[in-house]
């Protein structure tokens, strides 16, 4: 009988002009009763997500998700990792299932402004290229015309994608899925001439390939793809939480404050540092978390180069180099920055 | 009913109150339900707005009228990347029917013969049939959608090695080329003749129907009708010039160009979904043959039908009325299962629409909606025709 | 012989066969077996070989692949690659993942806890197929009552209030009273309590008194359960953490418990006279049968929390298995009604003849009947319902499916799926041909008695 309501729903609520509430829900409040942050992440993907058999989560995205806990919690492992396709992850979050999102979620107008979402700030900067076999002769995205590609449906890839080859005036047949691993199988397999995603995404891919050597990356990027954490728009302070604790390990790598230096640190003279870890200032209290949360995000999760280098950078199977590239620090000339903490 | 019956006069007895009526109890249980299921009914519906104005969540029907934006792999019906939301829902629907379409006349005809290999004398042909359908129709279909693509049309050769028949005909790793037929100047001539074709099959059909019941004569009706569709058309085909040409596939570039293509997700898809039907099929063709008792074969043979008569005119009939009630509802079911082809990103109505459309839109009610409404009333349109047809062959009860 | 003609003088004509000749040796034997199966015509001998290719090719490369060409130890999927390429099967990571493909992500430690669930259930119906055994219906009863409490608490663990430890005592009672009562059934052919009733009540006690006793003797057995529960802690383990085989059987099995009353309520509300109530059911049944199980699963799974009040959360388990239910009910419901179609109307106004109600008709007369004629196609049902459980995967849970897919995720492994789906294919075919094959032995026993 539930089936009849839905059509009566959408109809209905299509009548009234939607509004937001003001009333919204003190998500803090709420995960503190809990006791633990719900943090929906992907299906497992290594190097953001991944899941090894021990059941343990780990990753770019899942270190965001065990900062936000130890913020609150002092315990990073206060956390459920949800994990679920990509066709329902906004509606997961929207409906109040997930507290945040940390799952290579790209930022653009219209998930930001129509599905009732916010993006917090950005943990990765990615970009989309082509990966395809050395024998095909290929050395650039302009030579795929008529070409068949392998893309992940459900993404923003799958959007740039159809851009990309329209702008050029150019044809392309997709051969789409939301597994990556089937995508994978059947471009090794022949079934595609390109596979394109992320160019993070690519190199990890690559590295697990029977003969990596064989297959090159385009030097085209095709898109912007600014990855970040995302809460719903109805709680801004939970918002606030989320982004400041990201911003704080970005700070804290800028200031040199690190996981195995944090408790010297909390001695320094500098302001900026004692602003950071709450010695000085009263940025924690006024969210409503412990004036001192920096301290435990840095001591549990570690700042952002560190959680960089753990899970993504070059001596991991990822092997994503981070020198001179946008996720560089601004100071060196990359577009990781943090609004200033004070 | 005759138990209501009986307890209807139990509970007309002048002695009992009202609460022991029949009538009345029944009056006062159907209002409880009804006004249950709508309180939850309005109770679901007022939280939904709640909810969704809480969340400023949009669930209204505009952004079908947006551009989509992203590339279907296959497409039946002329489709571009910068077309509406609704104009993928119409693709979704035109692809899953085409995968719904092919893939019961396939079950129904591989069916069919390993329905007849499980019956066979032979030990070796008799077991093969009997683990082909043990072995297909105990393990998800999901899973075996998945073995077909990997394990059989990922392997092929690539576009350059391509498989060829006859250079009209390419198999490969990008799908099945073949042909296309370019209809000409005066090529609906020919499809008129057919339409008359058909149309005096059926006629001739009934007249001969209508001669035996009268005469007794018998009139090969099926045999020449057949020998008309086919003739007549083609008549007319060949005088009018045969305005047909053919768009041949060739290589060009990375892939065949030209000609129809069936791309490995559909043929995967398609494939899987025979062979996994066709396991029930041929059990239910099984059992229905086997449900004819075998006094009506000799029962025949002593009216003296002749026995290539008495399949056709016995025992099919019989066996059909066991067999087509859970043949229709198995077509059904092979409507329902396409909507797995999300396992391996054919373009259905689930897939593209569900699955991509929802996730670029994030307009979960009125796509689900939407796609529930299709579902519903394709299935809802097939048990029609099934109630109709099951009141006509009804065994009649006293 | 020479015997023979002696005694021809002293006794009567006697008639006496010659004693049988051997058969043939072509028609005896390995070679008479296979002239008769498999060449007895030239067509015939054509499909034998045919059919002797078919399969000859399906298993060498089946078993080259996963057997004879297959990598059984190495560290990571790269040493796999470079032993044997893509030609033979790389088992290791399966093995690896061995525990979470069956376990899904629950803690290392507490493993114990589903084993010890799954082995009650198993001790619980064990009876069921002891001859001796009379109880079976209270068993069964109990089995589907109480044996969720018991279950729930072994899987969910976690803090429990009064009536929560009330109900997991009921459990255990019913656990414990089902293999008291299967013992003294083997022995005496009594019951527990009517045993206990004749131990306590001494011999001078009327038997009612004596049923008395044995009554007092289970609230005895459910007052020492209540001890034991109370003494017994369990740490809290999420529903999120469920998974692989263990979640499968889990949905599946929730999934098959409901849908048999709910099932036959729906099919008799469908053939009931009273209209409003046909249509509800008539209207639920088509409306969960004509769309796929997916679009069931996502709707609630995106839907429910929605249709619920603010900041009410159901748990992401909770509502794939309320669609599994409601979806299984509708099938259902239509099998038992196509069995109760089956029901000569004679059997209802004889029914009615002997002054049974509705009730008591159905339930007494109509719905065994209704239910043995329907035994293949409701056990067909089941299966159907464990094969379909696959899709919970898309919805995020982490069921068989989606933790083979996850094997392919871990980075030691990347990209190594097509073992773990062939590995869990295994694990489906074996359950559902396991319940095929015990479906036809039931049809059979059935049918046995129905022979005249």
């Amino acid at each position: 009988m539930l089936k009849k309501i839905v059509p009566v729903a959408a109809t209905l609520a299509a009548a009234l002009s939607y509004t937001t509430a003001a009333s919204a829900q003190q998500t803090l409040q709420t995960v503190q009763d809990r006791g633990y942050l719900n943090c929906q992440v992907g299906l497992p993907t290594p190097g953001f997500y991944g899941l090894d058999a021990d059941g343990v989560w780990s990753g770019m995205d899942v270190d965001v998700c065990r900062a936000v806990a130890a913020a609150i919690f002092d315990d990073p492992d206060a956390v459920e990792y949800q994990s679920v396709t990509s066709a329902v992850r906004f509606t997961s979050l929207a409906n109040g299932e997930s507290d945040m999102l940390s799952r290579t979620t790209t930022w653009t107008a219209v998930r930001d402004t129509q599905l009732g979402l916010n993006f917090t700030t950005i943990n990765f900067y990615d970009g989309q290229g082509f990966l395809v076999p050395v024998d095909s002769g290929i050395t650039s995205a302009m030579e795929l015309d008529g070409a068949t590609i392998c893309v992940l449906t459900g993404t923003t890839t799958e959007l740039n994608l159809a851009d990309y080859f329209r702008a050029n005036d150019m044809e392309f047949t997709p051969v789409t899925n939301e597994n990556v691993n089937v995508l994978v199988e059947t471009y090794l397999g022949g079934g595609c001439d390109a596979y394109t995603n992320d160019k993070s995404g690519l190199a990890a891919r690559r590295s697990a390939f029977p003969t990596p050597d064989e297959h090159v990356i385009l030097p085209e990027t095709i898109s912007k793809e600014p990855l970040g954490p995302v809460v719903r728009s109805d709680d801004s302070n939970w918002g606030d939480i989320v982004r400041w604790t990201l911003f704080g390990m970005i700070e804290a790598e800028e200031l040199g404050v690190s996981s195995e230096n944090v408790a010297e640190m909390l001695e320094s003279d500098s302001p900026a540092i004692r602003r950071l870890l709450g010695v000085e200032g009263n940025i924690g209290e006024e969210m409503g978390l412990p004036a001192d949360f920096m301290v435990s995000v840095l001591t549990h999760v570690g700042n952002y180069g560190e959680i960089y280098e753990a899970n993504v950078g070059e001596n991991t199977p990822i092997g994503i180099p981070r020198t001179g590239t946008q996720n560089d620090l601004w100071t060196r000339g990359g577009l990781i920055y943090a609004m200033p903490f004070r | 009913m005759a138990i209501t019956e009986s307890t209807s006069m139990r509970g007309a007895k002048p002695s009992s109150s009202i609460l022991n009526n029949e009538t009345f109890r029944s009056i006062v249980f159907q209002f409880v339900t009804v006004v249950c299921i709508f309180g939850l009914g309005w109770y679901f519906v007022t939280n939904t707005i709640d909810n969704m104005a809480q969340r400023g969540m949009s669930a209204g029907f505009g952004f079908l009228n947006v551009s989509a934006g992203f590339g279907i792999s296959f497409t039946l019906i002329p489709y571009r990347e910068g077309d509406t939301y609704f104009r993928v829902f119409q693709v979704g629907i035109a692809n899953t029917l085409l995968v719904a379409v092919i893939s019961i006349v396939g079950a129904t005809v591989i069916g069919l013969i390993v329905g007849l290999m499980r019956m066979s004398k032979n030990w070796l042909v008799r077991n093969i049939a009997r683990w082909y359908i043990e072995i297909l129709r105990n393990t998800p279909l999901l899973l075996q959608i998945i073995a077909w693509y990997f394990g059989v049309f990922n392997l092929l050769p690539r576009p350059r090695d391509s498989l060829d028949w006859g250079e009209l005909f390419f198999l490969n790793n990008r799908g099945f080329y073949m042909p296309g037929p370019v209809p000409g100047e005066g090529f609906t001539v020919t499809l008129i003749a057919l339409a008359i074709a058909i149309a005096g099959a059926v006629l001739l059909r009934r007249w001969a129907r209508k001669r035996q019941e009268a005469t007794g004569k018998y009139f090969p009706a099926v045999s020449v009708g057949l020998a008309v569709i086919v003739a007549l058309p083609l008549t007319v085909f060949l005088l009018s010039g045969a305005p047909l040409a053919w768009d041949v596939p060739a290589l060009q570039g990375f892939n065949y160009r030209g000609g129809l293509n069936v791309p490995p997700a559909l043929c995967a898809l398609v494939l899987a979904l025979a062979i996994y039907t066709s396991c029930f099929i041929a059990e239910i063709v099984r059992s229905g043959v086997q449900s004819v008792s075998h006094g009506q074969t000799e029962a025949a043979r002593a009216l003296g039908v002749k026995p290539s008569w008495t399949m056709r005119l016995i025992i099919l009939p019989q066996a059909l009325r066991v067999i087509i009630p859970p043949l229709i509802s198995q077509y059904l079911n092979v409507t329902k299962n396409s909507s797995l082809a999300i396992a391996i990103g054919f373009p259905d109505l689930v897939s593209v629409w569900m699955n991509t459309s929802l996730n670029q839109s994030g307009r979960a009610i009125p796509i689900v909606a939407m796609t529930m409404a299709f579902y519903c009333t394709v299935s809802l349109f097939v048990s029609l025709i099934m109630n109709v047809y099951n009141r006509r062959i009804l065994l009649k009860e006293r | 012989m020479s015997d023979s003609t002696t005694t021809t003088k002293t006794q009567p004509l006697i008639f006496q066969p010659k004693p049988e000749r051997a058969a043939p040796p072509s028609t005896v034997g390995v070679i008479g077996w296979m002239r008769e199966n498999l060449f007895s015509s030239v067509s015939n001998t054509l499909m034998t070989i045919v059919g002797a290719y078919i399969v000859y090719t399906f298993l060498s490369a089946v078993l080259g692949w996963a057997v004879f060409n297959a990598v059984w130890q190495a560290e990571d999927r790269r040493e796999c690659l470079d032993l044997v390429g893509r030609s033979g099967a790389c088992w290791p990571g399966v093995i690896q993942w061995f525990d979470n493909l069956i376990y899904g992500l629950y803690p290392k430690d507490q493993l114990w806890r589903i084993n010890f669930g799954f082995l009650a259930l198993i001790l619980w119906v064990a009876p069921l197929w002891i001859k001796r055994v009379q109880s079976k219906v209270a068993i069964g009863i109990t089995a589907v009552m109480l044996y969720p409490f018991l279950a729930s608490y072994f899987f969910l663990g976690g803090e429990k209030g009064i009536i929560w430890t009330v109900l997991i005592s009921a459990g255990l009672t019913g656990l414990i009273w089902v293999w008291l009562t299967t013992f003294t059934e083997i022995r005496s052919g009594k019951s527990f309590t009517r045993t206990m009733g004749e131990m306590l009540g001494a011999s001078g006690k009327s038997e009612e008194e004596q049923l008395k006793f044995g009554r007092l003797s289970l609230i005895g057995v459910f007052a020492i359960s209540m001890l034991l529960v109370s003494q017994w802690e369990l740490s809290f383990v999420s529903t999120r953490q469920w998974g692989g085989l263990f979640l499968t059987l889990v949905i599946s099995g929730i999934g098959i418990t409901f849908s048999m009353p709910s099932g036959i309520l729906l099919a008799l509300g469908r053939r009931s006279t009273m209209p409003l109530i046909r249509l509800l059911c008539t209207g639920f049944i088509e409306l969960f049968r004509s769309v796929p199980l997916i679009t069931i699963l996502f709707m609630f799974n995106t839907m429910l929390p929605l249709f619920l009040p603010v900041g009410v959360e159901v748990n992401q388990l909770l509502r794939a298995i309320v669609a599994v239910c409601l979806f299984a009910a509708a099938y259902m419901a239509e099998v038992i009604r196509g069995g109760l179609q089956a029901i000569p109307k004679g059997q209802y106004e004889a029914a009615a003849a002997m002054g049974l109600g509705y009730w008591q008709a159905t339930a007494l007369i109509i719905m065994p009947q209704a239910l043995k004629i329907m035994i293949p196609t409701i056990v067909g049902n089941f299966i159907g319902l464990f094969k379909d459980t696959t899709l919970v995967s898309i919805i995020g849970l982490f069921d068989l499916l989606n933790m083979a897919r996850s094997v392919g995720e871990d980075s030691r492994w990347l990209g190594l799926f097509i073992e773990p789906f062939f590995f869990i294919t295994l694990i489906y075919f074996f359950f559902c041909f396991l319940m095929s094959q015990y479906s036809i032995n039931l049809e059979r026993k059935l049918e046995a008695g129905a022979r005249r």
